[in-house]
């Protein structure tokens, strides 16, 4: 699987890691493209759903970002967020998926750097991992399959 | 063991005093079904009623579902046992019911018996608690004695496997399932309208009874569920395939519990876990 191309769907906060991932960009940090990055209200706006759904669409793994606890935008938003996230990652591992298929990671505003970073080594992680099969679901799997 | 023909007596009598009085307008509570095996929820409302109340050791179902039923602001008695009375309270901490409009009818119950296979209610499978949590009425004597084993202790053999065969565990099992939707039908907590997979903006899930669509039913049902399942085994015992539903729901109480400090449904002046946090809860449980 040395050609495999993993899909990544990042969720981001607007206030912090959508912010960072801008940062990245302006200053001209290079990471991989594999991280599409959706822009959330807050890292509490995402339904638990959202995740499971973006793992049987064909996602190979999930990155989500927000601000750091105690630094949310609208005050506690993360601290509720960082519960239900938390029982999410429960729900994935018992399920049967890999836990390192997704990943929650605080990252403020200044933090382009650690934005490029995470997002290196979440590629790198899931490369290794190999293409999600488990979620995905079958007519999302007929789909590739003919595209290729 | 509880002495059934007692608690069916004190039952008739206290719905028949609540009707009577005007305390309350529907008394929650288990009628005849096709034959002794088989009694099912019943709804008294008017006081003559109450003589068709029945209560013997095959009254499994949580009659905790049928609160939320009811508009709001009826006044109503519901008969709950230890499991069911933990819904009361998780109903109760969100709101769904208030505690004036409703008398606990408490049943301290051991011994239970399954209705499909005339065999004792597995100890293993549910909250292992035989008194009620909270009551207005305590109908018959409280059992003594601590659970003999802990409610969590069946899910271990799943803990044991890798995720690889968990998966395929999971796999197996929710490939069955014929969308009936009895589960939710029986579930205490399940009392949106719609349900989610009803939805078709956005749609979540396939509405067939395809793997695919079974997948996202269940996971989001048993992530809905997290520190709200009060691990009464309806939802087990409902299933017409036997899906074993409720080992997930064990350990997301499991899980709930270690992380937030709090088991659903003890403490009425508790908020659920789920809307609830602590600054000092920990980023370690993310990684």
């Amino acid at each position: 699987m040395t050609d495999f191309e993993p899909r990544i769907l990042g969720i981001a906060c607007n206030w912090c890691t959508y912010t960072g991932a801008d940062l990245a960009g302006t200053t001209r940090l290079k990471y991989p493209q594999n991280v599409r990055v959706v822009r959330v209200m807050c890292s509490s706006r995402i339904n638990p759903s959202f995740i499971i759904r973006a793992f049987q669409l064909g996602a190979d793994g999930v990155l989500v970002g927000g601000c750091h606890p105690g630094d949310c935008h609208y005050g506690t938003g993360n601290l509720y967020a960082r519960r239900r996230l938390a029982a999410t990652k429960k729900l994935l591992e018992f399920a049967g998926m890999e836990p390192e298929r997704f990943r929650v990671e605080w990252i403020s505003a200044s933090e382009g750097k650690k934005f490029a970073e995470v997002v290196e080594e979440f590629t790198g992680q899931i490369k290794a991992l190999g293409p999600q099969t488990k979620f995905r679901m079958e007519r999302i799997k007929t789909a590739e399959a003919a595209a290729k | 063991m509880t002495d059934m023909k007692e608690i069916e007596k004190r039952l008739r009598e206290e719905a028949k005093k609540l009707l009577e009085s005007g305390r309350v307008s529907v008394v929650l509570a288990y009628g005849k079904g096709c034959d002794e095996r088989h009694p099912m929820p019943f709804a008294a409302m008017k006081p003559e009623e109450a003589d068709e109340i029945v209560f013997n050791e095959y009254c499994t179902p949580n009659l905790a579902r049928y609160l939320t039923k009811y508009p709001a602001g009826t006044k109503m008695a519901v008969a709950v046992k230890g499991c069911d009375s933990r819904a009361v309270v998780v109903l109760l901490q969100e709101g769904k019911v208030n505690r004036e409009d409703i008398v606990i009818l408490g049943i301290p119950a051991a011994g239970m018996k399954e209705q499909k296979t005339g065999k004792d209610v597995d100890a293993s499978l549910t909250c292992g608690l035989a008194n009620p949590v909270l009551y207005d009425v305590l109908l018959g004597q409280e059992i003594k004695g601590a659970a003999a084993e802990s409610p969590y202790g069946i899910i271990s053999k799943l803990d044991a496997m890798s995720g690889d065969e968990r998966w395929e565990f999971w796999k197996k099992e929710l490939a069955r399932c014929i969308r009936c939707y009895a589960c939710r039908k029986a579930c205490p907590m399940c009392y949106c309208d719609p349900c989610f997979i009803d939805q078709t903006k956005p749609q979540w899930g396939d509405k067939t009874p395809t793997f695919d669509g079974n997948l996202m039913y269940h996971l989001t049902r048993f992530y809905h569920l997290a520190g709200r399942c009060v691990d009464c085994g309806e939802c087990t015992r409902a299933c017409p395939v036997d899906i074993p539903l409720n080992l997930f729901h064990k350990y997301m109480a499991r899980e709930c519990e270690e992380m937030f400090g709090q088991k659903a449904g003890m403490d009425p002046s508790q908020k659920p876990a789920m809307v609830d946090f602590k600054v000092e809860d920990s980023d370690t449980w993310l990684e």
